[in-house]
């Protein structure tokens, strides 16, 4: 982390445009007097908030100034042996799907489509191990018994604690015009970070939330550079990569969803060049991969530095909603990716990865259904493994895009990870009375296949039903 | 759909009962389908109740035909004003001199939404004159759109932004007139900045049902498309018809063609995607524009058409949206595809005819005042349905097609009607009957008690049928409302009715709440489960809910697409 001196936050403060508003109203205000005295000023800053907006001014670029570092070691030991172990599984099965694409081009009747390095069920499947590798370490004399599928020591929220924290999502008010427009003008105003967020945690309008974005990552007055990096990319893109092909056959089933079809295009575009994008390595907040060189394989990790996982088209799709230009497109899934997103293929202890969403998930539904967490294990179909898929793609091809978007919006306003815990606890209350009277796997497997139609604010609410 | 009809309907109640109609046809499609589950039956002679004719026929055949009183077609005898490119154009122009002669400026302005057009080869020196000027002026970019008049599905038409493109043709057309090239066309001027979605030029196909043309009388469905080309949009490339054109039988013929989808996404997603980019008033403005469009199109022809009783027509509008979200009509179909290239297209084809024969409505059974049947929402009669002047734009066009709701409702509410209109007759049966008999026994006896007895008891049971009936329609029935006697108060009821629509966020809300009522009568085992101290966080817990007040967002999601009534309905039922 680096520090600032005054000199710098003072140049950071004149860059910004708010500095100089301020500066204008402190002039204005004393527009006819001679002599000013610095008790005069503070006096003034004091009565008409210009102080608390200077405060505010400065914390943000001092949160500004530090560089997030990307997140590497984990403080827990085994969770680092184990992100070397699942890099090691995973060269392993591109060597695999590499085996089957040349098998393929050999034999054209053979249309294998599965084709991926790795789904949301092999991450599940690999955390779980973790529980027989934990035990033997740490209760190596005691007979721990659990119901729960993942049971690892790691440092937790407590449960209580998410749900409290988005329980003011059931009290949101209805909004009238007036004031869904004044949240219109403090968008196009605002700048801080803390006040964006604040915007996004109760209710961001259609239209402004693309501007919201970009203001949240600072995109707002770059679009020539961000046209211009894409541009770049793009021209790299002619150079075939052998992962181009597992983005293409990954498009497929994007191209199936109503919704997205139209954009099957663009998502591969971007797909194409966010795997040879070198800023990623950089700006991405956990190290996904533990990226060993093997001597004898062909290929290496990315220059992301992690594989492109099944499903990864998922993600872009929904933000083809927000706008028509495609550099915007991929500079605000880059940014979602780097911030958030990766959060959900990391084996990591920190709070937003998969590993703790998913035991968050477990304690709630343990603890406040336990019926269903019961019935659920005896046929055979653990909770996690129901809401794994929900989970890990956000809800994206479960909800219509603008509900998508508005978990979005909540990421970014709570800048966490967390609403997903929420979401799926609402979604497995919502179907628990026909879950319930599942008898095995097929008949769960039944339930989500009929038509379902499901709404962010209605999982928010069962969520808090019990 | 009509099954619902069959269900409530008593079979004695039909002025005209389903079994007793016929349809013909020669398509073998969508349209088929529809008149079989309707239980209609076939025929090939001339004694049918309805015919689906292709276009051709009406002009061979009708004229020399005396058709019944009953039989209804689904043409008008000169549609072509209005499908035709060239005479559509041609109708526009005249009607909108014609409005500035008049001193209406304003209505003649809204005629703005059809591209600078001339016809060829009659007009051909005035748009050389234009194509002149604009070259002069420097735009050599401009591109124009050549249409074959009376040719469908893309066929024959091409782009070009250079004269020398089109003198070839000008010359074969000149020299040789037998060449079967050497036909009539439109040049359009070529809307350059079209909305792309994905990278990918749209059009909208959209469908308008006219019953009538005095008083012009207009049905708009809920539910359209929106045609997408499978190829990136480029501007410059104008020679690639695959980028240009969203015909489907031109797509079909492209390599990546997907079967599954058909490249087309209903009006109910696109309105969701504009929604959420361009936000709520933007959208319904839009649509709110659409329709007023489809309205202005045919008041221009209204009275060049010649209305007739027995015909009917469901055109279909091709619509572009440019980059303003400003619509463009592209044409008029007078006889919409109904063939069907995924199931999920069949279906809405399918239920889109079988609205339309409910409107129609052969077996006589609606009052004719219903301002919505199926998907279809009435939107002028004589005059378009105004709406009240402070609200926001709004148009049923692209919201939640609830149709089957809507026909169930409907068809409960006929029915009873029907019950009631069929007891009135029959009581006024009874009563012809028994004047003679009561004039007979009043000369015996003038006043004696036996006489009044059945009377009495005739307007017990009529009066309490009456309201009774009243009670259940206005609760099943909101938007429906049956004997509306003028056509002012037409207008009036559906400025008030439309209103309901934008607190349907409030109402779903309180549907919501009894919804979360009702599921915590449904889980008395989890109550006994629950240990006092989780009853107790849940009973505060439950008390926040009550509280609940719908997201904004989601309420406007609702008023646009109209989910609130969706709610409402199911409520309802």
């Amino acid at each position: 982390m680096q520090q600032l001196d005054n000199q710098e936050i003072l140049m950071k403060l004149k860059s910004s445009k708010q500095f100089w508003d301020i500066k204008k109203k402190i002039k204005q205000g004393f527009n006819d007097q001679q002599k000013i005295g610095v008790n005069d000023i503070q006096k003034f800053a004091q009565s008409c908030e210009i102080e608390d907006q200077l405060i505010k001014l400065i914390s943000h670029i001092l949160k500004k100034s530090k560089k997030r570092e990307t997140l590497k070691e984990d403080q827990i030991e085994f969770l680092n042996t184990s992100k070397i172990k699942w890099t090691e599984l995973l060269f392993k099965n591109l060597d695999i799907v590499h085996q089957k694409t040349k098998n393929q081009e050999e034999d054209d009747t053979n249309t294998d489509s599965k084709l991926y390095i790795y789904d949301e069920k092999n991450l599940l499947a690999f955390l779980q191990t973790f529980k027989q590798q934990q035990h033997s370490a740490l209760y190596q004399n005691v007979q721990f018994q659990s119901n729960k599928l993942l049971n690892i020591n790691i440092p937790l929220k407590s449960s209580q604690q998410i749900l409290d924290k988005y329980q003011y999502l059931l009290l949101q008010e209805e909004l009238q015009d007036e004031k869904i427009n004044k949240i219109r003008k403090q968008i196009e105003n605002e700048h801080l970070d803390i006040e964006l967020e604040k915007i996004a945690q109760t209710f961001v309008p259609n239209g402004e939330r693309c501007l919201l974005y970009l203001k949240y990552f600072e995109f707002d007055h770059q679009e020539t550079i961000l046209q211009q990096n894409f541009t770049k990319l793009q021209k790299e893109c002619l150079n075939q990569l052998f992962y181009d092909e597992l983005l293409e056959i990954d498009g497929h089933e994007i191209s199936e969803d109503t919704f997205y079809f139209v954009f099957q295009e663009q998502i591969l575009t971007c797909l194409k060049c966010f795997i040879r994008d070198k800023t990623i390595k950089e700006n991405i907040r956990i190290q996904l991969q533990n990226g060993i060189k093997k001597e004898q394989t062909e290929f290496q990790l990315p220059i992301t530095g992690f594989f492109p996982f099944k499903n990864i088209s998922k993600y872009v799709a929904p933000l083809c909603y927000l706008s028509t230009k495609i550099h915007i497109i991929y500079a605000l899934f880059k940014e979602f990716f780097c911030r958030y997103f990766c959060f959900l293929h990391a084996i990591s202890s920190e709070n937003n990865s998969i590993l703790s969403l998913c035991m968050q998930i477990e304690e709630i539904i343990s603890t406040h259904s336990p019926k269903l967490f019961h019935h659920l294990k005896v046929i055979g179909c653990d909770t996690l493994k129901l809401i794994i898929h929900q989970l890990v793609y956000c809800f994206v091809g479960d909800m219509d895009p603008p509900h998508i978007l508005t978990i979005y919006d909540q990421i970014i306003g709570h800048d966490s990870l967390e609403i997903l815990v929420i979401l799926c606890v609402g979604f497995l209350n919502k179907y628990k009375s026909k879950l319930l009277l599942a008898k095995n796997y097929e008949n769960v497997q039944q339930i989500f296949q009929e038509l379902r139609e499901d709404k962010f604010q209605e999982l928010v609410q069962f969520a808090y039903k019990q | 759909m009509s099954e619902y009809f069959r269900k409530y309907i008593k079979k004695e109640h039909y002025a005209n009962h389903y079994s007793n109609l016929k349809f013909k046809t020669s398509f073998r499609n969508c349209i088929l389908e529809a008149f079989k589950r309707r239980l209609w039956k076939e025929t090939d002679g001339d004694d049918w109740d309805i015919m689906w004719a292709e276009k051709e026929w009406i002009h061979e055949v009708m004229d020399h035909t005396h058709l019944q009183s009953n039989q209804k077609i689904n043409h008008f005898r000169n549609h072509y004003e209005l499908t035709r490119k060239d005479l559509m154009i041609k109708n526009f122009k005249r009607y909108k001199k014609n409005l500035e002669r008049e001193g209406k400026q304003e209505e003649a302005n809204n005629y703005n939404f059809f591209p600078l057009t001339f016809h060829l080869p009659s007009e051909y020196p005035i748009f050389f004159e234009e194509f002149k000027r604009q070259t002069n002026n420097g735009d050599t970019k401009t591109a124009w759109i050549m249409k074959p008049i009376g040719k469908s599905q893309g066929k024959g038409i091409f782009i070009f932004n250079k004269i020398q493109q089109i003198s070839q043709w000008k010359n074969t057309l000149r020299y040789n007139q037998d060449n079967p090239q050497a036909e009539a066309y439109i040049v359009q001027k070529y809307i350059a900045d079209p909305l792309l979605i994905g990278g990918k030029k749209f059009d909208m196909r959209i469908y308008l049902l006219c019953t009538s043309y005095q008083p012009l009388t207009l049905y708009l469905y809920r539910t359209g498309f929106a045609r997408f080309t499978h190829h990136r949009y480029d501007n410059e490339d104008i020679s690639n018809t695959y980028v240009h054109l969203t015909n489907v039988a031109i797509q079909k013929t492209s390599d990546n063609y997907d079967e599954k989808l058909g490249g087309k996404w209903n009006l109910q997603t696109l309105k969701l995607y504009l929604m959420t980019k361009y936000g709520q008033e933007k959208v319904a403005e839009t649509f709110y524009n659409i329709q007023m469009l489809m309205i202005r199109s045919l008041q221009a022809v209204q009275k060049i058409i010649i209305n007739d009783k027995h015909c009917f027509e469901l055109y279909g509008f091709d619509i572009l949206l440019d980059a303003q979200l400003k619509p463009w009509l592209l044409e008029v179909n007078a006889s919409p595809s109904m063939t069907s290239n995924t199931p999920v297209d069949f279906e809405l084809k399918c239920g889109l005819l079988d609205d339309v024969f409910t409107i129609i409505d052969l077996e006589k059974v609606l009052t004719g005042n219903e301002e919505q049947i199926g998907g279809f929402d009435l939107i002028c009669k004589g005059t378009p349905i105004k709406l009240p002047i402070n609200s926001t734009f709004t148009t049923y066009l692209g919201a939640f097609n609830n149709r089957q709701q809507q026909l169930k409702k409907i068809a409960k509410s006929t029915a009873i009607r029907l019950a009631q209109t069929y007891q009135e007759s029959q009581t006024k049966a009874i009563e012809v009957g028994s004047k003679g008999q009561k004039e007979k026994e009043e000369k015996d006896k003038q006043m004696r008690s036996s006489s009044k007895g059945p009377q009495v008891m005739q307007n017990g049971v009529n009066g309490s049928i009456k309201t009774n009936n009243q009670t259940k329609q206005n609760t099943i029935i909101k938007r429906n409302t049956t004997n509306l006697p003028t056509l002012g108060t037409v207008q009036n009821k559906s400025n008030i009715k439309r209103y309901p629509l934008q607190n349907a966020g409030q109402q779903s809300q309180q549907i919501q709440q009894s919804q979360s009522n009702s599921s915590k009568k449904n889980n008395p085992n989890e109550d006994s489960m629950l240990s006092a101290n989780q009853k107790l966080q849940k009973l505060t817990q439950e008390s926040k809910i009550n509280q609940f007040q719908p997201y904004k967002q989601q309420s406007q999601y609702n008023d646009v697409m109209g989910m609130g009534s969706k709610n409402l309905q199911k409520n309802e039922e």
